[in-house]
């Protein structure tokens, strides 16, 4: 059954699933099967998706996220909002996130 | 904020190798956790006994492995080969195994499948590896045990390659062609090709052992096929004449005769990757051994060590005429086994030509030109 990310939910990093920064290159590596498939890709985030990953600790909610970035990236807030949850819809999809918890 | 955060991009197409393409930054290495072996191929250029004690205690520790790997990690390598000898004879192949894959690497490992046991499976299983290749010594006991020299050694390999495919575990494989399994080749590649939809691939050339044991080398040499023979075989294969075929245009280079340089090197050693051998040392390349081209990982760190190190030995030159005019321009540099590790090997120095190596790759050549005139 697919989880749907929402606003009041928290996330955090999957730990079956490792980060790697090689030369400035976010990539998501994935240590158990059944997640992502890195048989012939390579699964990488761009500096906006690297700045959501790096909130997604199990402290704050989507929602809480998303006003921190509305600080530092320009964008309707809620644009960044929608943003943030559909990056965080895919990477549940790829089970690299789990949640941990709701508000 | 834009939308496209992910990008899910085929490993060939990932943008960083274009960025790193002239850094020489080390993205991959080898692991060659053991020189020994539990089985004894008559062509091995590694393989010492199972239980040698003083091979065994030249080996690294786990935390000289993790030690060497976490450095790795640290300049950036994506790809890591487990390899040996036979790596599954170390009782601490799982740590190591688990180690690399928990810190982010894409782990491959080089097995001859005989000792693959349940709890390796449920390991691979849930932490899979990128890969495992299996070699392929002959398909049936006779052929297989000649070339092994280990009684019972077939049907452990059968147990665990059945093992490998019944759950799934991505299998690739190779076989070497040798004068004890050569009549048994067609029939290996049908076996293989039959049991991944990976690659196989055979490689007809031998090189000689790492250690320099005499009696071990002339064993090689006496199975070594000769240049027609291993023409015959390439020949033989479909998908090998198709692709040597395919490929005719970076095989055969005549404008290298106008080359007018005394660089030893010019394969791609030491450019992005690095093997560390079983008992600690840098190479630039699993078969260069040469006293000036290692160092010890023991005493000097790794980056310490890369960058400066692979510059000074890829700037060793030759003043030898016999390679600067044979070798070093020669068109056929791709359908030869000759490098200066190999030439090391061969005749203790880096820049001999070595006779067999250029037969092989001459009858090589004229086979690829006879097979395009035809065409």
């Amino acid at each position: 059954m697919e989880i749907k990310a929402s606003l009041n939910s928290i996330y955090k990093p999957s730990e079956d699933v490792v980060t790697r920064d090689i030369q400035g290159e976010f990539i998501i590596v994935p240590i158990t099967s059944g997640i992502g498939d890195l048989e012939g890709e390579i699964f990488s985030l761009n500096k906006h998706g690297r700045a959501i990953w790096d909130k997604l600790d199990g402290k704050k909610t989507i929602k809480d996220i998303a006003k921190e970035l509305s600080l530092d990236f320009d964008g309707a807030p809620e644009d960044i909002e929608k943003d943030v949850l559909g990056l965080t819809q895919e990477l549940l999809k790829k089970k690299m996130l789990v949640e941990a918890g709701k508000k | 904020m834009s939308k496209d955060f992910v990008s899910n991009v085929s490993l060939h197409d990932f943008s960083l190798w274009e960025k790193i393409r002239n850094e020489r930054k080390i993205l991959a290495f080898d692991l060659e956790i053991t020189a020994r072996c539990n089985n004894n191929c008559r062509h091995c250029y590694v393989n010492l006994p199972a239980d040698d004690k003083k091979a065994r205690e030249s080996e690294l520790s786990p935390a000289g492995i993790k030690s060497i790997a976490g450095q790795a990690i640290d300049l950036g390598a994506l790809w890591c080969l487990i390899t040996g000898g036979e790596p599954l004879l170390r009782e601490d192949f799982l740590d190591i195994y688990l180690y690399l894959k928990q810190k982010g690497l894409l782990v491959s490992v080089f097995t001859n499948a005989t000792l693959i046991s349940d709890k390796h499976i449920q390991v691979f299983k849930k932490y899979p590896p990128r890969n495992i290749e299996v070699t392929v010594y002959g398909v049936t006991k006779e052929t297989y045990e000649r070339v092994t020299r280990k009684p019972g050694s077939f049907d452990a390999f059968m147990r665990g390659l059945n093992l490998l495919l019944k759950n799934g575990i991505k299998v690739r494989f190779k076989a070497m062609a040798l004068r004890s399994n050569v009549r048994e080749l067609p029939r290996i590649a049908q076996f293989c090709r039959e049991r991944t939809k990976d690659y196989f691939r055979f490689d007809p050339l031998l090189h000689l052992r790492f250690d320099g044991d005499a009696k071990r080398n002339s064993e090689i040499r006496s199975e070594r096929l000769s240049a027609q023979e291993i023409v015959e075989i390439e020949e033989a294969d479909s998908e090998r004449s198709e692709a040597l075929k395919k490929g005719c245009d970076k095989l055969i280079m005549p404008e290298t005769e106008h080359i007018n340089c005394n660089h030893l090197f010019y394969c791609g050693t030491g450019n992005g990757s690095f093997t560390v051998s079983h008992d600690g040392y840098f190479l630039l390349c699993s078969s260069l051994r040469h006293p000036g081209c290692i160092f010890s990982l023991k005493k000097t760190p790794l980056s310490e060590i890369s960058k400066d190190f692979v510059l000074k030995v890829r700037d060793m030159r030759s003043n030898r005429r016999e390679f600067l005019d044979k070798c070093r321009k020669c068109g056929l540099f791709n359908l030869c086994l000759w490098c200066p590790a190999h030439s090391h090997l061969e005749t203790g120095e880096l820049d001999k030509p070595v006779e067999y190596f250029c037969e092989v790759a001459h009858a090589r050549a004229q086979a690829l030109k006879n097979n395009i005139d035809k065409q």
